[in-house]
């Protein structure tokens, strides 16, 4: 375990990640259909190499203390209700986010019967984040820019 | 191929009972004159497609003599309206009826609850529900509702091209990209009489095997997760980021999406590049296998691991099970082993060192099976891997069967084309074939252990769902 614990510290100097100033963002995220790609780089975004934690984001358990609604796949009919669900749960003000070209309408080609998106047609997206998948540091990126780019009173903090 | 071997429906179940370890799913299709059939694949010394009528839209279900086939058949009735009989009530698998009755199992008696999860879990995970039947901690049985995700992808790729139709299915699933888009290429080429060259069986070969690397290291940071023990996750997790890098330098993609085609295989990347993938490979799998070592003497993970969600080997020959677990209940199979459109010579399936059937057999055959992979990645990466082509021969209609090993086990893709499109195609992948086994194996933990058995699979909803 020592070694383990070693070998992190030191992989994490190497590649020496810079700092941000404290801020805190809650993301809760919902797979309505993905191919599991945007989830695989989400999760490599919270990793040890990109350390989405860095800028303040955490992934939390529950909608219900989210800032953010973290959307992946195309929308499909069978997900539309729990994604409807997990909105009405989040506190105001909310903010909706689109992970990936599933739900901004691109990506995969779904049989038209088993989907309900885009995003759009859903729920109001004030984020987008395009690519097949957006790699983890581009989805860094997106948040950070996505979040400044809203008016003083949308951004949770 | 030929047509499939048309068998009556009076002969069916005996057909199909004769040699149950061939079977490799079956599903409905609308036969030569458009009347709905259901079509099954058997992978014995050969591989073949059988299929018989349903009359009245009623085949025989061979479901007690094959449970393996429990899943096909409710998908089949669900999707395309074909009945079993003698596989009553039936239980939806695809649709979500409201009214539990119709698709969950029964459970009664003192103390009996039920647990719901699911379909949003508490992680970054893929959607998918669980209806737990539980007395206190133990797990009498799970309903998993899957196909939440589901897209429809198979009849979205219907009445394209093949080029059109592997461009929907390549989105099917992340981690059996590479794996799926090769047996759907290798049904294709045995559907029209053709086949890849050398270049091409080497490059596809590679590919496959990288995808299986970082799907491995992936795994087992999922499985420490699944332990609370964050510094196996993170260690596994920065390895599985080094892995993709090398995917990504190779092909452009970190998930290799679209490096497959029916086309063959692109220009050689250059010896510099080879080399350097080389070495990297090389020591992802030496430094994977010293945390390994490491993990070995964390005895909080050896505990978690050792004896639950086993999956013995009669019970796992019994339900079909693939890949990883189905070696870790110490059976010899491996579809590499016979795998002639690609290149794997004097290839023999790996074992784990205790293979019991359980989370910590299924983590070790995790290990053995990185070093197997890295070896063969290191050995085409030696030799140059393209251009490649894939041969004609008759182009032109008919029926196909692709197999190839993804990171999960065998996944079986058959096509059929008519007129140059594709008329049917059914994708049965490791993870189709393995979630009956999910299941099993929670009853055979407690509650609170369910995430750790269902990480030590670490199956696919995504193309299983399709
Ligand atoms: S955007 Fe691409 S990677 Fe993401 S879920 Fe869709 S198909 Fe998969």
């Amino acid at each position: 375990m020592y070694v383990l614990l070693t070998n992190l510290a030191r992989m994490r100097r190497r590649i020496g990640l810079t700092r941000q100033p404290p801020a805190s963002c809650a993301i809760r995220h919902v797979d309505a259909g993905s191919c599991n790609g945007c989830e695989h780089e989400l999760i490599a975004a919270g990793g040890p190499r990109y350390d989405l934690a860095r800028y303040g984001f955490a992934i939390t358990a529950s909608p219900r203390h989210a800032d953010v609604l973290l959307v992946t796949g195309p929308i499909t009919t069978r997900m539309l209700e729990p994604l409807r669900r997990a909105y009405a749960s989040m506190p105001e003000p909310r903010l909706v986010a689109a992970l990936g070209d599933c739900p901004l309408g691109g990506g995969v080609t779904a049989h038209p019967h088993e989907v309900a998106g885009p995003l759009d047609a859903v729920l109001p997206v004030d984020i987008r984040i395009p690519g097949c998948p957006p790699s983890p540091d581009r989805i860094a990126e997106a948040l950070r820019e996505g979040l400044a780019g809203l008016p003083r009173e949308r951004r949770p903090w | 191929m030929p047509e499939p071997l048309r068998i009556p429906a009076d002969a069916w179940r005996d057909h199909l009972a004769h040699d149950p370890d061939a079977f490799a799913g079956l599903f409905a299709a609308a036969g030569p004159d458009g009347a709905p059939e259901v079509r099954a694949v058997l992978v014995g010394d050969a591989v073949r497609i059988v299929a018989t009528p349903a009359v009245d839209g009623v085949v025989p279900s061979v479901v007690d003599l094959l449970p393996a086939a429990d899943w096909d058949e409710r998908e089949a009735t669900d999707l395309y309206g074909v009945r079993f009989a003698g596989h009553e009530p039936h239980r939806a698998l695809v649709h979500h009826p409201d009214d539990r009755a119709l698709w969950a199992t029964p459970v009664e008696g003192r103390d009996v609850h039920r647990v719901p999860v699911g379909p949003i879990h508490a992680g970054i995970i893929e959607s998918g529900h669980f209806l737990f039947h539980v007395v206190g901690e133990r797990v009498l049985h799970v309903d998993a509702r899957l196909f939440h995700k589901h897209r429809g992808l198979e009849r979205a790729a219907e009445g394209r091209s093949p080029d059109a139709a592997l461009r929907v299915l390549s989105r099917a699933c992340a981690g059996c990209a590479v794996t799926n888009a090769v047996a759907f290429c290798a049904a294709v080429e045995d559907a029209e009489g053709r086949a890849p060259d050398e270049a091409v069986r080497r490059y596809r070969t590679l590919l496959i095997e990288l995808e299986r690397i970082w799907n491995h290291l992936n795994d087992v940071a999922q499985i420490c997760a699944g332990v609370g023990l964050t510094p196996g996750t993170m260690a596994f997790a920065e390895l599985k980021e080094r892995a993709q890098r090398v995917c990504a330098a190779l092909t452009g993609h970190r998930f290799m999406f679209d490096a497959v085609t029916l086309a063959g295989a692109p220009a050689d990347p250059g010896e510099a590049a080879r080399r350097d993938a080389a070495a990297e490979v090389t020591d992802i799998a030496a430094e994977a296998a010293a945390t390994a070592r490491q993990l070995l003497f964390d005895t909080s993970l050896r505990d978690r691991t050792t004896g639950p969600g086993v999956v013995d080997a009669p019970t796992a020959r019994s339900l079909g099970v693939v890949g990883p677990a189905a070696r870790a209940a110490g059976l010899a199979a491996d579809s590499r082993t016979a795998a002639t459109h690609l290149w794997y010579p004097e290839f023999a399936p790996a074992l784990p060192p205790t293979p019991h059937g359980d989370v910590s057999a299924r983590l070790e055959a995790r290990w053995v099976e990185l070093n197997q992979s890295a070896a063969i990645a290191m050995a085409l990466l030696g030799e140059p891997i393209g251009p490649g082509a894939v041969h004609a021969a008759d182009e032109g209609d008919g029926h196909g069967v692709g197999i190839a090993e993804s990171p999960r086990g065998r996944t079986v893709c058959t096509v059929e084309l008519a007129a140059g499109a594709v008329r049917r195609v059914h994708l049965r992948t490791g993870s189709y074939a393995n979630w009956p086994a999910v299941a099993l194996a929670a009853t055979r933990a407690i509650l609170p252990d369910f995430p750790l058995v269902n990480k030590s699979f670490e199956l696919c909803y995504a193309c299983v769902d399709r």
